[in-house]
């Protein structure tokens, strides 16, 4: 069987030797045509080129969840691929990360199935009622609830996406959204035995979204982990630290726990206007919690107003009656609280008019944007570096002073991830003159979280070489750049954070995108 | 099998053994005592001792170069009871699936049609009112494939880059009923084949499917072997005579593999563990490790693999003929020669895929020698098997079931009649 070959790809696979412990590189040019899927180039290979060359297939159908594999910084069922698809003369091509590799693409699986048989993915009920005959019978509605959840593979390519999983504590996306599967079968009586495993490390996803990207199955895992967390928000079954940052909220309509009354000391002799004392303006600056209360993050707020005033941009704040916008709340699994924020920010843009609202925080712009009720509500909504990027497009702004720095930049994941807001920062960087901007290894949709989402900002407490922020902070390290530029006030702190744990201050520092721009303004 | 899975997590008793490879199977006196299997991390080869032994390893089309199987279910445990002394039965009855997707073989689910897809030659015509003017698309697999096979022949097949093909159009049933309905066929076809059913049909041919045949059990999955059970497609229990249904394997695998798993724990309780001679492991690691592993010849196990199927699919296919036969087995036994003079480039005992390519090649080998030695005599056509020589039924000298069993010179045949109970064999038209 033989049809036209469109072209010749260049494989660049990394090998491991496990008898001699030896890793290295093999190259290979396959002819590809149309119909030819990655793994049947990797059987190409081992066929005609090289028969040591190790990988896991089976069904080629996409089914076994067998031959998943990283391809570019992607994990992807190799078998459910086209290599037309990927658009590329050159794939590199990996084991899934996570996990120890034994030979080759293949990586040791045991981990990850040990893991799956703590949740016990089979019906609970009492022993009773699997002694009468007959079905547990459910309707087609009931069914609808987890069916799309049933879907799972177990290829494990959400673990190897999962910036969490390094801490072998976390039962990981696979597992986590199987819980939730038999959590909502109608026929299952396991509620307090499926809480337990999770209840002391589900906290340590960061809903960065990556498991439910990859997902060869297109199962919202991300989403299925959001909704465990409510059901132990319900049954209270949350840590401590989990629960003082609720309470805060709760009280204070800010995480921090500092009355809303202190919430414009940021802008002390910045003559920034504040709601209700100005009801007009075109644009409504939505600064985030983390940039008024926490002082590391006050400058890059001061920075934003005075470059609003600078370009004579007519923009006020809701002052006091900015509420926190709720993001960390909802996926923390507090839908109440999340939903009693969103309405109170609705009706204040409501009140205000507000037809262009400019964020600091990815995690509001993302709120603003996708979560109901405010998805509902229309807002016209940008992240400041796509409101940047488009001034400095404009020449409303010029950035005149050099920074003669190696700056490499860290997409967080609630700009980049969830929302594909990949090129406004980079242009932003590229447009200061002298920075030198290097990509990370892990960079756009494969970006490393920095473990600062769902709350975990507040309440990590895993050892600091199980935090995703040291590891992604050795990968900065490893290119030996001066600066991690970012543009998240959680990336900040969790990834200064790292700096600080891995003291490493006079190597490296961690700068949110607009404290650069500052410095070239 | 999810569920299963999910199921056999919640019991502490069960072991998993993920990735080990079973070679061979321990069998003296007539009795299972255990099996040989390397575990694939390491390369160690162990012996298993075990008072019951289930084989439940599914069948052998992948000796074909167009089947619906995955890469990697080769017909290893029925090849592997053949040599430790059980018979294989009625063997030359493989089903083809009227639609395999071209060019992988993937399957295209019986709803398709069950959900109203037409059938289209290169002529734009529903061609199965010539073959079965009332069923149409939905007469049973063996008619349907046998049709497009003949459309095929007679020419009358779409012309592709992977050679002639039939076309099964969902377009009629439009986008909605299509995502509603058959979701998963749609994203096969277009991540797999390149193919979005609502804008263009899908090109399909049949493809092997089933067998039919193998490994000789009774009602209770017993073997003749003390202590073997088979259930599944690697069994042959005669329930589906020369020709199976749709969705019969199913039912099967949730019935008899019950049942093997009674039996074998009754067998288990009833019976003590046998002594294990020390030189059967030895001899199983010379096999392997020795003479296939170490093997310093020139052959690539690709080459003879491709070889294989593409007799298979040439001389043992939907229509057979008796010359074809003799000639197919006699390159079978040829490229059974050369796999002696095979080389294993990669010499490393850790997770060799390369030696486990060559080891199931083996065990193909031999299961395409049986598939043709037991199609060869059958000078008749019932069920899947069709010999052009001789079209019709001949209950008067072929109403019996073959076994072959194994022997150092080739697969020697033995025949037993069958038992009819309620329904007799009658003619079959559509």
């Amino acid at each position: 069987m033989s049809t036209r070959v469109e072209k010749t790809v260049e494989f660049k696979i990394s090998r491991f030797d496990p008898e001699k412990k030896k890793h290295y590189v093999s190259t290979f040019k396959v002819p590809i045509r149309k119909g030819t899927t990655l793994l049947d180039a990797l059987l190409y290979i081992k066929d005609h080129f090289d028969d040591s060359l190790t990988f896991r297939q089976s069904c080629r159908m996409g089914i076994c969840g067998d031959c998943a594999t990283n391809v570019n910084g992607k994990p992807m069922l190799a078998c459910y691929t086209q290599v037309m698809d990927l658009g590329a003369d050159s794939l590199t091509v990996e084991p899934l990360s996570n996990s120890p590799v034994i030979k080759d693409l293949v990586v040791d699986m045991q981990p990850f199935f040990d893991t799956y048989k703590r949740i016990k993915p089979v019906l609970i009920k009492p022993e009773e009622e699997f002694k009468k005959p007959g079905e547990f019978s459910q309707s087609p509605r009931e069914l609808e609830k987890y069916w799309d959840l049933t879907l799972c593979i177990k290829c494990s390519i959400c673990n190897s996406a999962c910036p969490a999983v390094i801490d072998e504590k976390f039962l990981g996306p696979a597992a986590l959204t199987a819980t939730y599967r038999f959590l909502t079968d109608s026929r299952d009586q396991g509620l307090d035995q499926r809480l337990k495993p999770m209840a002391d490390n589900i906290w340590l996803c960061t809903q960065c979204n990556s498991c439910t990207m990859f997902c060869p199955k297109k199962l919202t895992c991300a989403s299925a982990i959001v909704d465990d967390h409510s059901l132990l928000v319900e049954a209270g079954d949350i840590p401590r630290t989990v629960k003082d940052v609720l309470e805060s909220v709760y009280k204070y309509h800010n995480p921090m726990g500092t009355p809303q009354a202190k919430r414009m000391e940021w802008a002390t002799n910045l003559n920034v206007k504040t709601f209700p004392t100005t009801t007009k303006a075109d644009v409504l600056f939505f600064t985030c919690c983390s940039n008024v209360y926490d002082q590391r993050n006050q400058e890059t707020a001061r920075t934003m107003a005075s470059i609003f005033n600078n370009m004579k941009v007519s923009f006020a704040t809701l002052g006091a009656e900015e509420w926190c916008c709720g993001d960390h709340m909802l996926r923390l699994g507090e839908k109440g609280l999340f939903e009693e924020l969103a309405e109170h920010n609705i009706s204040m843009f409501k009140k205000f008019n507000a037809e262009k609202i400019v964020t600091l925080s990815p995690h509001c712009y993302n709120t603003f944007k996708n979560d109901k009720p405010y998805s509902d509500a229309g807002l016209n909504v940008q992240h400041y570096t796509q409101f940047l990027a488009e001034a400095l497009q404009k020449g409303s702004i010029k950035l005149s002073k050099p920074i003669k720095k190696r700056v490499a930049y860290h997409d967080p994941c609630f700009l980049g991830k969830r929302n594909d807001v990949f090129d406004a920062p980079r242009q932003i960087l590229q447009s200061i003159k002298d920075v030198e901007l290097v990509e990370m290894m892990r960079t756009r949709q494969s970006s490393f979280c920095c473990g600062g989402g769902a709350g975990r900002v507040w309440t990590e407490d895993a050892l600091p070489d199980k935090r995703p922020s040291t590891n992604r902070l050795q990968e900065a390290l490893s290119l030996n750049v001066d600066t991690v530029a970012v543009a998240c006030p959680y990336c900040v702190t969790t990834l200064e954070d790292a700096v600080k744990v891995l003291d490493v201050e006079n190597k490296i520092s961690v700068k949110d995108i607009l404290e650069l721009i500052k410095e070239a303004l | 099998m999810h569920a299963l899975y999910g199921k056999a997590t919640s019991y502490s008793n069960i072991e998993f053994y993920d990735e080990w490879f079973v070679t061979s199977l321990i069998v003296g006196n007539a009795t299972a005592k255990g099996l040989t299997a390397l575990e694939m991390k390491t390369g160690q080869m162990y012996a298993f001792q075990g008072k019951s032994v289930v084989m439940a390893t599914g069948g052998h089309e992948r000796i074909y170069e167009f089947t619906t199987f995955s890469h990697t279910t080769t017909g290893d445990g029925m090849a592997m009871a053949f040599r430790a002394g059980a018979a294989l039965e009625d063997m030359e009855f493989v089903q083809f699936h009227p639609t395999g997707m071209v060019p992988s073989g993937v399957l295209i689910t019986e709803g398709a049609r069950g959900e109203g897809g037409y059938l289209i030659n290169a002529n734009g015509e529903r061609f199965m009112k010539k073959y079965a003017p009332e069923k149409m698309e939905l007469a049973p697999r063996d008619v349907v494939s046998r049709a497009e096979q003949t459309e095929i022949l007679e020419g009358r097949g779409l012309q592709g880059p992977y050679g002639p093909y039939i076309a099964i159009d969902l377009r009629h049933l439009g986008e909605e009923k299509i995502n509603l309905r058959l979701p998963l066929i749609r994203d096969v076809a277009i991540k797999l084949g390149g193919v979005d059913p609502v804008k263009e049909p899908i090109p399909i041919r049949p493809a092997a499917h089933y067998s039919m045949g193998g490994i000789k059990a009774n009602i209770k999955t017993e073997t003749p072997i003390s202590g073997l059970y088979a259930s599944g497609e690697c069994s042959c229990l005669s329930l589906h005579g020369a020709n199976r249904l749709g969705t019969n394997s199913t039912a099967e695998c949730l019935v008899f593999g019950a049942v093997s798993g009674e039996q074998a724990a009754k067998h288990a309780l009833s019976t003590g563990l046998h002594e294990l001679q020390q030189e059967k492991l030895a001899t199983e690691e010379k096999r392997v490790f020795n003479q296939i592993l170490g093997s310093e010849g020139s052959e690539r196990v690709s080459d003879i693999r491709d070889e294989m199927r593409r007799i298979m699919n040439e001389k043992a296919w939907i229509y057979r003929r008796g010359d074809q036969l003799e000639s197919g087995l006699k390159e079978i036994r040829q490229l059974k020669q050369r796999f002696k003079k095979i080389k294993v480039q990669d010499k490393g005992r850790p997770f060799n895929t390369g030696m486990l390519n060559a080891l199931q090649l083996e065990f193909m080998l031999g299961l395409a020698e049986v598939t043709m030695v037991c199609a060869l005599p059958r000078n008749e056509s019932r069920g899947a098997h069709s010999r052009t020589d001789y079209p019709k039924r001949d209950d008067q000298n072929w109403l019996k079931h073959t076994l072959a069993y194994y022997t150092k010179d080739g697969p020697k045949l033995e025949y037993i009649p069958v038992t009819i109970t309620r329904w007799p064999p009658v003619a079959r038209t559509y």
